[in-house]
């Protein structure tokens, strides 16, 4: 019965010719000894008969067609189809375009410069220019403090400059030599003395009574040192240097170096 | 038998190539050798001559646009008739669908009667139509399976690529196909007989 069961299921590729020689032989043998395996290779035949039925309808359906005609129009719709223009993808359209778009680019750049040259040609002259031509723009208290911060840096820097000679002075010994052979205490003393001329107005503006005073005392020593000749005395040396102790001069530079520090702007 | 399948893609192949180059020759030669069995497809499935021949014309314009998409080791007949198949059940589903339902309100039984009280010379007719509406019952591999075996006269072999499937299940389907076939047949076969 098992066998019979595998026989059926074969059957219709029997039928069809879709089984292997060994196979087809089998069922032949089996069905020339089983009668309801027969019964149902007869059903399953005219069950494909039947199938036929279709066919002269199918048959009549091919015959109606001019397949010449067919095959032309379906070439020539393709061949007009393929005639338009395609539509690329975007990135190829892209693509394609940039070359179209070269020249207008070109030209459009052209135009930009000619109209930015004749622009500036027509109105070079003519633009309105703020706060009379002027490129810096500062507030009058902000350069009020830009005065005061040169004149404070400028005045630390001479009195810098005095107590080195100063100290260099009130520690020197003739026999060493250094001021009172070279004559280099008077050489500094009048640079001092010029760098004090471009002081002066500055202090004033700034409004520094207190730092006037001393670099005045200090011009006026420097104007003593710069009068004395090369060769200085002993006796010229131990005045100048009772003047420096008498008026405190190392001293008050040194308190005003301090104060005028603390006050940086 | 093989050599002459394998000369025959070797001559498509050189037809396909030539078609790809825009030769219109190559590509109406195409079409002249395969539209009868794309067309018997189409009215295997759609049962309509127009709509079997709009069929026709859509595969092979779809054709050309996929000619660069066909690999050489594939059966061009069974890529083909792939590409029909798809169509057809595109179609199919766009404008059958509703006819299909009011049809099949219709009984084979109805079918029988009409067939029983019919004058004699209208029962190959009525064969055809009861067939065919025995053909719609089945599922729609079982019936797709036995139009390409039946009308189109593929092997088992052929009818696995256009359906991507294996040969075992196209043999089982096909088996299928028929014993559902034969029941359905049975009350008129057993009047016929």
């Amino acid at each position: 019965m098992s066998e019979c069961r595998r026989i059926i299921e074969n059957l219709v590729a029997f039928l069809c010719g879709e089984l292997g020689e060994a196979e087809k032989e089998k069922i032949s043998r089996h069905l020339k000894t089983c009668s309801l395996c027969g019964q149902e290779l007869k059903r399953l035949q005219q069950t494909l008969q039947s199938a036929d039925s279709l066919n002269p309808e199918m048959e009549k359906a091919l015959a109606s067609v001019n397949w010449e005609a067919l095959s032309e129009n379906i070439v020539k719709a393709v061949w007009q189809i393929e005639a338009r223009p395609r539509r690329l993808p975007w990135r190829e359209r892209f693509q394609a375009f940039a070359p179209k778009l070269k020249p207008a680019f070109a030209g459009l750049l052209l135009g930009v410069l000619v109209g930015a040259l004749a622009s500036y040609l027509v109105f070079r002259g003519n633009f309105p220019r703020e706060n009379g031509g002027k490129k810096f723009f500062a507030s009058s208290d902000f350069l009020d403090k830009v005065d005061l911060e040169i004149a404070r840096r400028e005045t630390l820097n001479y009195l810098e400059k005095s107590q080195y000679v100063l100290l260099e002075f009130a520690g020197a010994d003739t026999r060493e030599g250094k001021f009172g052979s070279s004559g280099l205490a008077a050489e500094q003393a009048r640079e001092l003395l010029e760098k004090k001329k471009f002081l002066n107005p500055q202090l004033e503006k700034a409004q520094m009574a207190k730092a006037k005073e001393i670099c005045d005392q200090i011009e006026l020593l420097f104007y003593e040192l710069a009068q004395i000749s090369e060769s200085l005395t002993e006796q010229q040396r131990q005045e100048i240097q009772n003047l420096i102790e008498q008026k405190k001069l190392l001293l008050k530079i040194r308190l005003l170096k301090k104060e005028l520090q603390e006050s940086e702007a | 038998m093989e050599r002459t399948k394998a000369a025959e893609n070797e001559n498509i192949q050189i037809l396909l190539e030539k078609a790809k180059e825009g030769d219109r020759l190559a590509f109406k030669t195409i079409i002249t050798l395969y539209q009868q069995k794309v067309f018997l497809l189409a009215y295997s499935i759609l049962r309509n001559r127009e709509d079997a021949m709009d069929i026709v014309q859509e595969t092979f314009m779809r054709l050309y646009q996929k000619l660069d998409a066909y690999e050489r080791e594939k059966n061009f007949q069974a890529w083909l008739l792939q590409m029909t198949k798809n169509l057809c059940i595109d179609y199919y589903r766009k404008n059958y669908s509703k006819r299909r339902e009011l049809e099949s309100a219709k009984s084979i039984e109805e079918l029988n009667l009409a067939a029983e009280d019919g004058p004699n010379n209208a029962a190959s007719s009525d064969l055809r139509r009861i067939f065919s509406r025995c053909l719609e019952k089945l599922t729609d591999r079982q019936r797709m399976i036995f139009i390409l075996k039946h009308y189109n006269g593929l092997q088992y072999q052929e009818i696995a690529q256009v359906l991507n499937i294996s040969v075992g299940t196209v043999k089982s389907l096909h088996s299928k196909a028929v014993q559902n076939l034969k029941n359905l047949l049975s009350p008129h076969l057993g009047r016929e007989s």
